[in-house]
């Protein structure tokens, strides 16, 4: 699968995109995100109580996880996942 | 005791952070005559387009005040905190001090009738509260702060330098 | 006088005369300000059937009470007059420091009547007013219209003024301020071009009052101290401008990419995105008066042969010239902004038309020797070309100065004209944002997204998280935002405060600077009272439920790929709900007891 980051995410990551093989769910998408990139993403994704951040947006195929199973997505392995922090314009 | 741990702070300017949104002139009006109006301001944001940056300019509450100098009734004076300030009992209003400042930081308001120019809000300067962008700090002035203070001035004067001519 | 100043200017162009006249404060009451007091001028005193080129049509610009307050972003002014590329109410406003400096020179707004024989410019300072020749500046582009005012009147003053294309009355002309800023859509400029007026150039020395100067205070400081916590207003749009927008709507499936003809993703739209603007071109960010959210973008193309310095791209000029032309290169999409900005051009509907006229094109449509090139999108040259062409209405140029949907109708093909009411819709493709498409077919400027920019809530979650692909609640929420925007416009904030604060803290900023005893409810009436009124306007225009509708490639072409893929826009369904939760008759017009509960009749 294809894991893309935007905006100051990518200064966490230091890429846009990566490839991933393993992760059933969005939960361990991100957990495993989270010991590649270290406690710095992990603060960013998640608040103190494990619960993912209001401030962050996360889409899989284009559609937010709020509109899906949230965290408990699955995740197959052609999907293309993207990760923003919450942003705003017009 | 409040005062005294003040003692020894500054404004300080990074323009390369101000975005000219003025709003350091809009909260220095409203704290000094409860309105909104820039030209009562103590601050002016200077804007040079081309050059892409803009300079928040106040009282530089230098160490031998020119205005200070040059007032004939000893109405400004250096106070505790270091700021340069004016005793409106004494001031005559000749406008002197206005045209002794190099900087230009000393004006006459025709809206409150009075020389005007930054008195650091009595130890809580607005500006520096309110800048969205931190480009008006209040510090402590550690050698450091005091020195960087002086190259920007410097540079105003350079900058004013030009345009006066 | 509280929040108001208390005075307007009226300036008769064919008179040459000037009248400093009382603002009626009950009119102001009811409709708070600039685009709602604009929009109540207009229906008092304009016929909605008038020629937006003639004589009769009036130009307005008009401040808020919280403009040049300490209200957080409230640097605006609108524009209003009847438009001429929709024919509808047209109201644009914009930042800057110009709304300020009118109301510290004492004016609240000015009325501008008839139309001068010859080009002027109103100079105002403090209370002298007066009208001045502008003859040595007809045919000057908004940069050097502006450095010459300075020159010639105060190095203070604020300028407000047109390009090339509001002279020559291109129908997407702007109101320029501040160099940068635009008064940007509907065509405006070609209004103010059309009576001949140059420039407002202003400078003003004096005080706003406001009620209740120590709650107003702490109001603003509450609302400042929430915009500074919530990350849009404090990191996203600071750090990235508005064009960090583009990746999160591709990805969404909704960036429309070649004339909306090849769906919601533009393969190359990172390139053009407020990541790469950031890493690339941007030389600080710049906030418009009292603003503490400084979206705005100075930047700067070092080198090459689209090498030039200004401001922005926004958004929606980096979607229009980028994903809608299928161009990827972002200094070409600078460049284009940059023109736009300088011969007083919107750049949503000038690349929208050059969008349009490269289909036209590949469909073999318009020939090479009509266009003068042979045009294809991603064609990054002929964006830079055709916009400076369209501003000086040069060759082609002279046709893409009509819009989109006028030059498409031209050749016999209006449906190739993403447009509603002729105006060319912005950067969301409503088939994957279902909220947004009902708004474009409901704004009472056509194709437009910041009279209910649904986009917050189905995009971005902001501030709730609506589902883009449904259409349930659709109705209700938009009719929310419209008035609420409507309450924003007219107050002089800016639209981008509501991502950080909502009605209470509107509310109450507006309640303190003027004194009003009313509830948030109160005052989101008054919004949409501005909303029924601008659509009685429109109706009188002449305007009918057959105009809120969308380009048939929306109602009927589903989307090929993304997650809203196999979607049109389900605009009837939508519609109808719409209506009813307005309180409009089935033919959207407003109900009798909607118009005495609201007191407009």
């Amino acid at each position: 699968m294809k894991i893309k980051f935007f905006a100051y995410i990518r200064d966490y990551t230091g890429s846009k995109e990566i490839e991933y093989n393993r992760c059933a769910t969005v939960q361990e998408l991100l957990d495993e995100l989270c010991i590649k990139y270290g406690i710095k993403f992990r603060k960013l994704i998640f608040t103190d109580d494990h619960q993912l951040s209001d401030e962050i947006i996360i889409l899989v195929n284009g559609r937010s996880i709020v509109h899906l199973n949230f965290l408990n997505t699955p995740l197959k392995q052609d999907d293309e996942i993207s990760i923003f922090p919450v942003v705003a314009g017009g | 005791m409040v005062t005294r741990s003040k003692v020894g702070k500054i404004l300080m300017l990074s323009p390369e952070k101000c975005i000219g949104c003025r709003t350091c002139e809009l909260i220095c009006s409203f704290n000094k005559i409860k309105a909104f109006n820039p030209k009562s301001s103590r601050v002016s944001v200077i804007s040079y387009d081309e050059a892409a940056i803009s300079i928040p300019i106040m009282c530089m509450q230098c160490e031998e005040p020119s205005c200070m100098k040059v007032c004939p009734t000893s109405a400004i004076r250096k106070t505790e905190d270091g700021s340069v300030a004016i005793d409106e009992k004494k001031c005559i209003g000749c406008k002197l001090c206005v045209s002794a400042c190099p900087l230009g930081n000393i004006t006459f308001s025709a809206t409150e009738k009075k020389i005007i120019k930054c008195d650091l809000c009595e130890g809580e300067p607005k500006c520096a509260e309110f800048c969205p962008s931190g480009a008006i700090e209040f510090k402590d002035a550690v050698p450091s702060t005091i020195s960087r203070k002086k190259v920007i001035a410097e540079k105003f004067k350079d900058l004013f330098g030009e345009v006066s001519e | 006088m509280f929040g108001f100043v208390g005075t307007l200017i009226r300036v008769n162009l064919t008179e040459g005369t000037i009248k400093k006249e009382a603002l009626n404060l009950n009119d102001a009451r009811a409709y708070i300000g600039a685009r709602g007091l604009g929009t109540k001028i207009m229906m008092d005193e304009v016929d909605p059937k008038v020629d937006p080129f003639s004589p009769d049509n009036k130009l307005i610009f008009m401040t808020g009470p919280l403009t040049g307050t300490f209200a957080s972003s409230a640097g605006r002014y609108e524009v209003i007059a009847k438009a001429p590329l929709t024919g509808t109410i047209g109201a644009s406003n914009s930042g800057g420091h110009f709304g300020p400096e009118l109301k510290f020179a004492g004016y609240d707004g000015i009325i501008f009547e008839g139309k001068s024989k010859k080009p002027v410019y109103l100079w105002i300072n403090d209370d002298h007013v007066e009208l001045r020749n502008a003859g040595h500046l007809w045919g000057k582009s908004v940069f050097d219209t502006t450095d010459q005012l300075m020159e010639e009147t105060s190095e203070d003053a604020r300028i407000a003024c047109i390009g090339p294309a509001g002279e020559k009355m291109v129908l997407f002309a702007t109101v320029m301020n501040d160099k940068h800023r635009a008064a940007g859509r509907s065509g405006l400029g070609a209004v103010m071009g059309s009576k001949n007026l140059k420039a407002v150039a202003v400078r003003g020395t004096k005080s706003i009052q406001v009620a209740d100067p120590d709650a107003f205070l702490e109001k603003c400081i509450d609302a400042r101290r929430k915009l500074k916590e919530h990350p849009v207003t404090s990191a996203g749009l600071p750090t990235y401008g508005t064009e960090i927008l583009v990746n999160i709507l591709n990805q969404s499936g909704a960036l429309p990419t070649r004339n909306w003809r090849d769906g919601g993703y533009f393969e190359d739209a990172d390139e053009t995105g407020g990541e790469s603007l950031t890493d690339k071109f941007l030389v600080r960010n710049k906030g418009c008066f009292g603003c503490s959210i400084g979206c705005g973008r100075i930047t700067r193309v070092p080198e090459g042969k689209f090498k030039g310095f200004g401001e922005g791209p926004e958004y929606e000029a980096g979607w229009s010239y980028g994903a809608d032309c299928g161009v990827k290169d972002l200094a070409a999409i600078c460049k284009a902004n940059y023109i736009c900005n300088e011969l007083g051009l919107d750049p949503i509907t000038m690349g929208s038309t050059i969008a349009c006229a490269m289909e036209m094109s590949e469909k073999g449509i318009l020939s090479e020797e009509e266009v003068g090139r042979k045009l294809r999108f991603g064609d990054a040259d002929a964006i830079v070309e055709l916009t400076k062409m369209t501003g000086l209405r040069e060759g082609f140029g002279d046709k893409l100065a009509e819009g989109s949907y006028r030059m498409a109708s031209g050749y016999g093909y209006p449906e190739l004209s993403m447009s509603v009411k002729k105006q060319e819709m912005p950067a969301y493709d409503g088939r994957g944002v279902q909220g947004m498409a009902l708004e474009y077919a409901t704004s009472n400027r056509g194709g437009c997204h910041v009279r209910g920019y649904l986009t917050s809530p189905e995009i971005l979650g902001v501030p709730e998280k609506l589902d883009p692909l449904v259409t349930t609640d659709k109705a209700s929420w938009l009719k929310l935002f419209q008035d609420l925007t409507a309450v924003v416009d007219s107050a002089g904030l800016c639209l981008f405060t509501t991502f950080g604060i909502g009605l209470p803290e509107i509310s109450s900023m507006l309640r303190t600077a003027l004194g009003l005893d009313c509830t948030d409810e109160e005052i989101l009436q008054k919004g949409e009272r501005i909303w029924n009124l601008e659509r009685l306007f429109n109706l009188e225009a002449g305007f009918t439920k057959a105009d809120d509708t969308l380009p048939p490639r929306l109602l009927n072409e589903p989307l090929a790929s993304g997650p809203a893929k196999g979607k049109v826009v389900e605009l009837d369904v939508m519609l109808k709900e719409y209506y009813q939760v307005r309180g409009w008759d089935s033919e959207g017009v407003p109900e009798e007891g909607k118009l005495k509960e609201l007191s407009i009749k």
